[in-house]
């Protein structure tokens, strides 16, 4: 019974096929990018379903879409962006049911959490990174965005070190976010799948111990399993909400 | 278990693609429909509650018409009142100054017809008792005195009446 090997079995990622290799990278199948895509599929197909629907349980999904939609333009993105908020909407309404719905994936039984991997939170980070240059290059311009990086204001030998230490904190963000969205996910699973590896440790000591050790570990898996769906959809809004700061930053002068 | 942490670039590549692939996808048929379904309503419903104010405003100054309009009549119709209680005061008040003048004018005429009665019973009196007074005065001069001084004295004495019933 090696506990390692079952805790690399259930959060690494695991190659399927390579699909093609481009420089040093191999870009290959595996099992987080199959959910990946699986959630993706699951999300255009019902999402558009519900946007079409007007009875039954479509009626109702559309409902609740309808309710986050409204509270993501309303609470997170309009107090950011003002009058362009319908731009960049698209991208913050993906961003949280992609994470969402990652973060859900896992629970299900023969799912994986994407998300559970630093590289698909870097790659979604990276996203974040590229949208901050992107908006704050788009509604400022290129040499207001780059004057306006540091505080404006500020004599210019403390610019000299500031300017370093501002773009430092851009890349900071992300990694934070990378690093956050990564560990909480990853981190519920780990103290599941300890509960559960309890059973087996005591049972391999006597068989009796491990029966009576079965029941309260089962109860606690559960519990945390549970407080993961709970955490799968804070960790999204947190991932949502601080996108939407961090491109606010970037397209408002400071 | 290191694995954990070391980063994959051509996952990292695949999740970008993915996502971004999701977004435009998802932006064209999902978010795209259901938005415009939000704006349309939201759109619906403020259209109705702006029609709603508009037309409680309206109301509101029908109402506003109405009650200056009521206000204007109530003072008119206090005015048109005040006037009538005028004019009846004042034909009162015409009424009985002609009725006492009415009154005075009888009292007067009254006065004036006990006054004449008065006088004509006073000389009808005078004559009576003048009358009497020769009666009497004649059984006793009868005797005494001839018809001519009678006469003579008589006539005297009715002159001296009739002035002093003037005085009277």
């Amino acid at each position: 019974m090696d506990f390692q090997e079952i805790l690399a079995h259930h959060l690494l990622d695991h190659p399927i096929v390579k699909l093609a290799r481009i420089g040093g990278t191999t870009l290959t199948l595996t099992e987080h990018l199959l959910m990946m895509w699986i959630v993706g599929a699951v999300l255009i197909v019902s999402l558009s379903f519900a946007a079409r629907s007007e009875t039954g349980a479509g009626k109702r999904l559309r409902t609740a879409v309808e309710a986050i939609l409204i509270y993501i333009r309303d609470s997170i993105l309009e107090p950011v962006f003002h009058e362009r908020t319908h731009a960049y909407l698209p991208y913050f309404l993906t961003l949280f049911f992609f994470i969402f719905t990652c973060n859900l994936a896992g629970l299900v039984p023969y799912g994986a959490t994407a998300t559970g991997n630093i590289s698909v939170t870097g790659g979604l980070a990276l996203c974040t990174f590229m949208l901050m240059q992107f908006a704050g290059i788009k509604e400022q311009g290129l040499l207001s965005y780059l004057k306006h990086i540091a505080p404006s204001g500020v004599p210019w030998p403390v610019l000299i070190i500031l300017y370093p230490i501002e773009i430092l904190g851009m890349f900071v963000r992300c990694i934070a976010l990378t690093i956050r969205l990564f560990a909480n996910m990853i981190s519920g699973h780990i103290v599941a799948l300890s509960f559960l590896s309890l059973i087996f440790i005591f049972g391999a000591m006597s068989k009796p111990v491990g029966f009576m050790v079965a029941l309260p570990a089962v109860v606690l898996a559960l519990f945390i399993s549970l407080l993961d769906v709970l955490v799968g959809l804070l960790q999204a809004y947190i991932f949502t909400i601080l996108t939407a700061l961090f491109v606010g930053e970037a397209v408002h002068p400071h | 278990m290191e694995k954990l942490l070391q980063p994959d670039f051509g996952l990292m590549f695949w999740t970008i693609v993915t996502f971004l692939a999701l977004v435009y996808v998802l932006g064209k048929f999902a978010w795209g429909p259901l938005l415009y379904a939000i704006e349309r309503r939201e759109h619906h419903m403020r259209e109705e509650r702006e029609g709603a104010e508009r037309a409680r405003e309206g109301a509101q100054k029908i109402q506003a018409d109405l009650e200056a309009k009521l206000a204007g009549l109530d003072a008119k119709a206090r005015e048109v009142l005040a006037d009538a209680q005028k004019e009846a005061d004042a034909l009162r008040a015409r009424h009985s100054a002609e009725a006492q003048r009415e009154a005075e004018q009888l009292m007067a005429k009254t006065r004036q017809g006990l006054e004449e009665e008065k006088r004509r019973l006073v000389g009808e009196l005078r004559r009576e008792v003048a009358d009497l007074s020769v009666a009497a005065a004649e059984k006793l001069m009868r005797k005494t005195v001839d018809a001519d001084v009678r006469k003579t004295v008589l006539d005297q004495f009715f002159q001296d009446i009739e002035k002093g019933g003037g005085k009277n």
